[in-house]
């Protein structure tokens, strides 16, 4: 692939004028400097990668070129002339458009319809469809207009959302995290759409992420941030992960963690792993039989068997939607199950009531801690001992002396910093939180461990953290099931996978089998082959 | 805990200041209203004032009209507290006032003052619980059945009085068939505590000592604390091991016996000499529920609150003596109501709007996306 050349000479020849120059941008948040001193330029006709950790200020700084928030220094220069961005119209009005993390969608419109959401313009329903679909189609972004996007998968809302910021014909294009909900697959399209994007129609691309592979793929050139400062920048040709890496974390990183956090899944794959360890002879700690569940008609888990034994770590993998959400909910006593059972530790749980599954021995770190893992009106003492106050209270009166002390203690053990026994829990950082939250299970001596995307929004350093912990809670014979959308996790992390699409098991490999390959067609909804010992698949 | 910093301090001038001025902007309008209807408008703030404490006995009075407020608002907190909003209290009130009449009608002695207490107490409980029993069976909102329940409660008591054998006074030397319940028996009656030319039953007595025992329940027990993980996070709650119906229904039913009691309370202590009317409840239940609004469910601040809600109720009635008209002073009663509940309001409306902590806002990315999306 001649690419990267081609696009070395494309910016020196347009170097002079970049679409966009951020110079010396600054923004902060209290005592927190969230941007410091940045420089950026996107030259049309290229990628450009903003790379960094979870709070490293990527957001920040694409927040405020779309006019989301306001520097509190620096100029912005747009086609050679200072501008003040001041709301997402004007920049919009300037040619900046932004596909965000968090697609904005209505699920009850079609994708014409969400494309044209927000015009004020009056138009004619039939035209503007037609124009929906020419746009698709010029991008060779394949999809139909009249679809609802409630029934579309998060990589065809993806595409909507690429749509509706396109045909608006920005001349700079921001990408906040777009693989986030995406297979390897569909972000492998995305990519390609977009070097097409630039290649023809000399756009410019800042594309954010904490991913270094994708970063290697797609980029010309690279912004690597850290703790709102840029500490690098370069063309991507001359990078390396593991260069890439260090400036991320600003130290070495064994590559195992960093490839794990930082996204690089070939690294992984690739990796020699370790013997794996055979648990055939460990007891099994928890069973998941058949468990149906059927949620406003629609089968979210479907025949739904998995097994964990003693001292396993098993992930889940799945893209997000496909039934982790409700596994979660299963094991932590928050739905009934339609059909199936769970037995922990040899006894048969009853889903769905009140407590069974933590009185059982199953410690859960939900996907979304706010939802159903704390409680954040409340103090971090409390929250610590959210399910065995009465081991604080006589009588039924409540000891705080007592509460504090054990509190502090775990605070210490589980190295929660940052706050008192009596702060607020929603005052914690999100590492904190959690960190919080895995006192509380793992000192409630657990037989199982649900870890429900342990890291997602987490920096680099918690996530080094939280991996040992979930080692060494394996390694004590606790049985580990892991759900995570992020594949680098699961290969990190897991003895065995099981690859959940739909609601069902599509397959189960054990780690040495693992390869991104089988992962991603499992992902996909393609089952695994009967005997995987053949090359080709899907023949028969 | 923390130390007062400059921004609370801040905050709690801002708080004084707003009091300050809605309660002078409500009696300048109380005194236009009265001057515009030809009363004697000079007077309002004296008359309030002579009728809640400076006149001789009144404060006794006002501590009287308080205590079923702050029993009320005490039962609103309990259920607050587990997330459940309960704005069916003078319904409750009126069922558990209506209890206690027939208990006491019919018995007498002490142990018929305990007796209606008791089933003012139940009354109340199982007005609220048809409330529970129709969120947790059938998913209704308890704000709604709990309203429209205090409609039923009026119609279904004022029809209690139509019937001798149920609570309607069969004396024949009645003046005429109005809908009473025959007077309490003497015996049945509370106690009165006389003290520096006032009286006041025991019954306040015995409010201050449940509003202390709540605030030690919600905040020092493990149900309480149970409870308060219901009312902020009921998924938490229920992956713990709180049993959220059971512990929502206890905490709704629960609130309905405390305005049931209070019911009772009004009842035995005289507040409407002794007697049970359709008319009864007056008020009690709503502005019991703004005491708890205006004390933001903190059950010892509901003391002081319940104290001058009171001391309105006294004070308007005096008023009204001194040439008023009845209407008129309703609407100046009410007018100091809304004064006095603008400024926690206003309180809250700022407190919301503030950033969000600046650790918050640096650390949890995610949370700022959706904010700004």
């Amino acid at each position: 692939m001649s690419h990267p050349d081609d696009a070395l000479q494309g910016a020196d020849a347009t170097a002079s004028a970049p679409a966009v120059r951020l110079s010396s941008i600054t923004k902060r948040y209290g005592p927190v400097t969230a941007c410091a001193d940045v420089d950026l330029e996107l030259i049309a006709g290229e990628i450009h990668g903003v790379l960094g950790e979870n709070g490293a200020g990527k957001s920040t700084l694409m927040k405020i070129l779309i006019g989301l928030v306001q520097p509190d220094d620096g100029t912005i220069t747009i086609a050679g002339s200072d501008t003040v961005i001041h709301d997402p119209q004007t920049a919009a009005d300037l040619g900046v458009g932004m596909v965000h993390q968090h697609l904005s969608l209505v699920e009850s419109l079609t994708v014409w319809e969400n494309v044209l959401l927000g015009d004020h313009r009056r138009f004619d329903r039939r035209a503007a469809r037609d124009q929906v679909a020419a746009t698709a189609e010029h991008y060779g972004l394949d999809i139909d207009p009249d679809a609802h996007v409630s029934d579309l998968s998060a990589g065809l809302r993806q595409r909507v959302e690429l749509i509706k910021c396109l045909r608006r014909d920005p001349r700079i294009l921001i990408l906040d995290e777009p693989t986030s909900v995406l297979t390897p697959a569909e972000s492998e399209q995305l990519f390609a759409t977009l070097r097409d994007v630039v290649a023809r129609e000399q756009r410019a691309v800042a594309l954010v992420s904490h991913k270094l592979a994708e970063v290697l793929h797609a980029t010309d050139t690279v912004t690597i941030m850290r703790q709102g400062r840029v500490v690098e920048q370069a063309r991507t040709v001359g990078t390396t992960a593991s260069s890439l890496a260090r400036a991320m974390v600003g130290r070495d990183v064994s590559l195992r963690t960093s490839a794990a956090a930082l996204g690089a899944t070939d690294e992984l794959t690739n990796a020699p792993v370790a013997v794996t360890r055979s648990f055939d002879d460990r007891p099994e700690v928890l069973r998941i039989d058949s468990a149906c569940l059927v949620r406003g008609g629609v089968t979210v888990l479907h025949d739904l068997s998995i097994r964990v034994r003693a001292g396993e770590i098993v992930g889940v993998a799945g893209v997000e939607g496909n039934g982790q959400r409700e596994l979660g909910d299963v094991m932590s006593s928050l739905v009934t199950l339609d059909d199936g059972t769970v037995t922990v530790g040899g006894t048969a749980v009853r889903t769905g009531r009140a407590g069974a599954m933590a009185r059982a021995g199953v410690a859960v770190i939900p996907e979304d801690r706010h939802d159903s893992g704390c409680v954040l009106t409340m103090s971090v003492a409390d929250n610590l001992l959210l399910d065995r106050i009465d081991s604080v209270a006589r009588g039924g009166l409540i000891s705080r002396a007592e509460q504090r002390r054990v509190a502090t203690d775990l605070m210490r053990e589980f190295d929660v910093q940052g706050a008192g026994p009596d702060s607020l829990f929603g005052s914690l950082s999100g590492g904190n939180q959690q960190r919080v939250v895995l006192a509380r299970e793992m000192s409630s001596s657990p037989k199982v461990l649900v870890a429900a995307q342990p890291t997602r929004g987490l920096d680099v350093g918690a996530i080094e953290y939280m991996s040992s912990r979930l080692r060494a809670a394996a390694e004590s014979g606790i049985a580990v099931l892991l759900i995570s959308t992020e594949l680098e996790e699961i290969l990190d992390l897991s003895d065995r996978i099981v690859v959940l699409s739909r609601g069902r098991v599509m397959g189960e490999l054990l780690r040495s089998e693992a390869t991104s390959e089988r992962l991603g067609l499992l992902l996909g909804g393609i089952a695994a082959e009967p005997n995987p010992t053949g090359g080709s698949h899907g023949s028969s | 805990m923390a130390r007062p910093d400059r921004a609370a301090l801040r905050r709690a001038a801002v708080l004084i200041g707003l009091y300050i001025l809605s309660v002078t902007v409500a009696l300048v309008l109380s005194a236009m209203l009265i001057a515009i209807t030809g009363g004697p408008w000079r007077g309002v703030l004296n008359a309030l004032l002579d009728g809640a404490i400076r006149k001789p006995g009144r404060w006794g009075d006002t501590l009287a009209e308080a205590t079923p407020l702050l029993i009320v608002a005490l039962g609103a907190i309990v259920s607050a507290r587990a997330g459940l909003v309960n704005i069916g209290q003078e319904g409750q009130l009126a069922v558990g006032a209506a209890a206690a009449t027939y208990v006491a009608t019919h018995n007498s002695g002490a142990i018929a003052v305990v007796g209606a207490l008791l089933a003012g107490f139940v009354g109340g409980a199982i007005w609220a619980g048809i409330a529970a029993l129709l969120k947790y069976w059938r998913k209704v909102p308890e704000v709604i059945t709990t309203l429209l329940l205090v409609f039923i409660a009026s119609q279904g008591t004022g029809y209690l009085l139509t019937r001798t054998f149920l609570l309607l006074d069969d004396d024949p030397n009645k003046p005429n068939r109005v809908q009473t319940s025959a007077q309490l028996d003497t015996s049945t009656r509370i106690g009165y505590i006389r003290i520096f030319g006032n009286e006041f039953p025991w019954s306040v007595v015995a409010a201050l000592a449940l509003a202390l025992a709540v605030s030690v329940v919600l905040h020092r027990t493990t149900w309480g604390f149970r409870l308060t993980v219901l009312g902020r996070n009921a998924r938490t709650a229920q992956r713990i091991g709180v049993p959220v119906v059971i512990a929502g229904a206890t905490a709704l039913a629960l609130s309905g016996a405390f305005a049931g009691l209070a019911g009772a309370v009004m009842l035995t202590a005289g507040t409407a000499n002794y007697r049970f009317t359709p008319g009864f409840a007056n008020n009690v239940g709503w502005e019991g529920l703004l005491v708890a609004l205006v004390a933001r469910n903190r059950p010892l601040a509901c003391i002081p609150i319940a104290i001058i809600f009171g001391a309105l109720r006294t004070g308007s009635g005096f008023l009204a003596a001194t040439g008023v008209e009845r209407s008129i002073v309703d609407v100046v009663r009410s007018l100091l109501v809304l004064a006095l509940l603008v400024p926690p309001a206003v309180a809250m409306m700022r407190s919301r709007r503030v950033a969000p902590p600046p650790a918050a806002a640096a650390h949890n990315e995610p949370v700022v996306a959706v904010v700004t999306a």
